[in-house]
């Protein structure tokens, strides 16, 4: 078990998130993931002699939108490089990618968590195009290369070295994921390697100012092996400070398989990319007009959102949050409260009933079977009291998935759901308990409170849901003292 | 800067390339006189100048995003040295740069 306690962990990111535009980066190829082998290609993405890349604007727009989500700083002046290496699934022999001038500057993103609340500084984000595939296992001689991915459009996230542990890496992490989709410029699955990260990690003494030398992990793609990946890192490099050794700056590998790291190449070839300007594209030249349409067009952000569900709505964190993790969840939130003013009402039926049924049935929830006006009215009965909330939840709402058509009050009357907040009727129902059970009467006026369940059970059963919990506990302990 | 025979041969690894003997010293010989004129540009006072982004004066050229011109696996594959029908086929090759 190596000592670590005396260090602090440093951790910095480089996040790709692909994008999910219909076309590719620099040519018109699909840029869709999943088809057979080879067929998203082109002339261009093949990497054939004289063919000529030329932008996707979408990507330009994609870029900039996130931009002004974390609050860069927007190059009007951009240019592409040539990154330069050789590897079969890079059949150019270079990526185009944005070296000198990145479109984003600057901005932060908030992350919060059970021990931390802190803001991860971002370095620059940059437009880059995405490698092929190669597929070692399937063939014992050869490597087999899948050029469909080859050309994709990417941005690249770069933050500064601001994490201090693997969940706030983690929380990073799902918050980029949450806002690339809120923004509509991805998927953000990490299965299918929509969104994966390289991590730097180093190590400092506790208090000391300087960074440590740092090793960068490529191409982890699930939030368990970053976590894995981190924690393994962390041993290793204490392990040699502990023992008087140095951190050589190194890229490694992380083996899913196995949780180790092992370094992916010879140091003194590292980073000789021999970036230079990309003679093919022209220089991308951004009016103030442009950048500021694409940022009045934003969408609510979900930090915007999270405020105001918790102001305004007075709803928790915890429910807030909940709401506030997809777009379309928020969205459909936001047009229920339109119609109620009943907010927790409506998160909880929300949570509770009309999520858990979207995801069962794979739907998007703005494909939910009963309209804005059914879902409020439901709420309202049961804040009504005229259907008992147990009842309304287990019987009545199956029943309106059933008639999505029907009125929610005129099927809870038609089901005899209608709770009676009658006097009589409740009373009389008490008065039979009481009678019916002596013995439980004694042992309750003797000490044994808790029995007081026991009559509300009774209660309740015998009058078939109808009696409304609130009236009955009331009254039931008032005729038994 | 100076080319000598250490920069040829990490050039040569970085570039992938076999070279003869003969090669590497006309190949020293010429870069060597590319950066000679590249000090002899150099003598000139540009700070006053706007550098050079790119030999053609357009900008912003770019495409919709939509897709187009795309070949099938089978003439993809057609150039290939080595394919399975549906991959191309390489030498193994780890690790990656």
């Amino acid at each position: 078990m190596a000592e670590t306690s005396t260090y602090e962990t440093v951790i910095g990111l480089e996040v790709h998130v692909q994008l999910a535009t219909q076309s590719k980066a620099f040519c018109a190829d699909d840029a869709a993931f999943g088809a057979a082998p080879n067929t998203h290609i082109s002339a261009i993405s093949l990497g054939h002699p004289g063919t000529l890349p030329k932008l996707n604007e979408k990507q330009v727009e994609f870029a900039i939108r996130l931009g002004h989500a974390i609050g860069s700083e927007i190059n009007a002046n951009n240019s592409f490089d040539r990154k330069n290496y050789f590897y079969a699934d890079l059949p150019k022999g270079y990526q185009l990618t944005q070296d000198r001038a990145p479109i984003c500057i600057g901005g932060k993103v908030a992350i919060k968590g059970s021990n931390f609340n802190k803001e991860i500084r971002i370095h620059h984000v940059h437009m880059e195009e995405d490698a092929g595939k190669s597929i070692h296992d399937l063939d014992p001689k050869h490597s087999l290369i899948d050029l469909n991915r080859a050309g994709v459009p990417l941005l690249e996230i770069v933050t500064e070295p601001d994490f201090r542990s693997p969940e706030e890496v983690d929380v990073f992490m799902t918050t980029m994921r949450q806002l690339v989709r809120y923004l509509e410029i991805s998927d953000g699955n990490m299965e299918e390697g929509s969104l994966r990260c390289d991590v730097n990690i180093s190590l400092r003494k506790k208090g000391a100012a300087e960074y440590g030398e740092r090793c960068e992990v490529k191409n982890v793609n699930s939030m368990r092996f970053a976590r894995q990946a981190i924690e393994f890192e962390v041993k290793r490099q204490a392990n040699i400070l502990n023992a008087g050794g140095i951190i050589k700056r190194n890229t490694l590998n992380f083996d899913p398989a196995t949780g180790v790291t092992s370094p992916l190449r010879e140091k003194e070839d590292a980073n000789d990319y021999r970036y230079f300007p990309a003679p093919d594209l022209t220089p991308l030249e951004l009016s103030s007009e442009f950048i500021e349409k694409i940022k009045t067009n934003l969408p609510p952000l979900p930090a915007v959102l999270y405020q105001q569900f918790t102001k305004d709505f007075a709803l928790s964190e915890y429910n807030a949050n909940l709401l506030t993790q997809e777009k379309a969840v928020a969205f459909f939130f936001l047009r229920l409260s339109e119609q109620s003013k009943n907010y927790t009402g409506i998160a909880n039926l929300l949570i509770n009933k009309v999520i858990p049924f979207a995801n069962e049935q794979k739907i998007n929830i703005s494909e939910f079977p009963l309209s804005a006006k059914a879902l409020t009215d439901f709420v309202q009965l049961i804040e009504d009291g005229k259907v008992s909330s147990s009842l309304a939840y287990q019987r009545l709402f199956p029943a309106l998935i059933e008639s999505p058509d029907a009125s929610p009050l005129a099927l809870a009357e038609k089901l005899n759901m209608i709770q009676d907040g009658d006097d009589d009727f409740v009373s009389d129902l008490v008065d039979a308990a009481i009678a019916n059970n002596p013995d439980k009467v004694k042992a309750y006026q003797s000490g044994k409170k808790n029995l007081i369940g026991f009559f509300m059970g009774e209660i309740v059963r015998a009058s078939k849901g109808k009696a409304d919990p609130k009236a009955v506990n009331a009254l039931l302990r008032d005729k038994l003292s | 800067m100076k080319i000598d025979k250490t920069l040829i041969l990490r050039l040569e690894k970085l570039a992938q390339l076999e070279l003869g003997q003969e090669e590497k010293l006309t190949l020293e010989h010429d870069l060597n006189k590319i950066l000679d004129m590249v000090d002899k540009m150099n003598e000139l006072d540009t700070s006053e100048i706007e550098p050079l982004k790119h030999i053609s004066k357009e900008v912003n050229q770019l495409r919709p995003d939509e897709i187009r011109n795309q070949v099938d696996a089978k003439a993809a594959l057609s150039n290939a040295p080595d394919h399975n029908g549906v991959h191309f086929k390489v030498p193994k090759v780890i690790p990656k740069p």
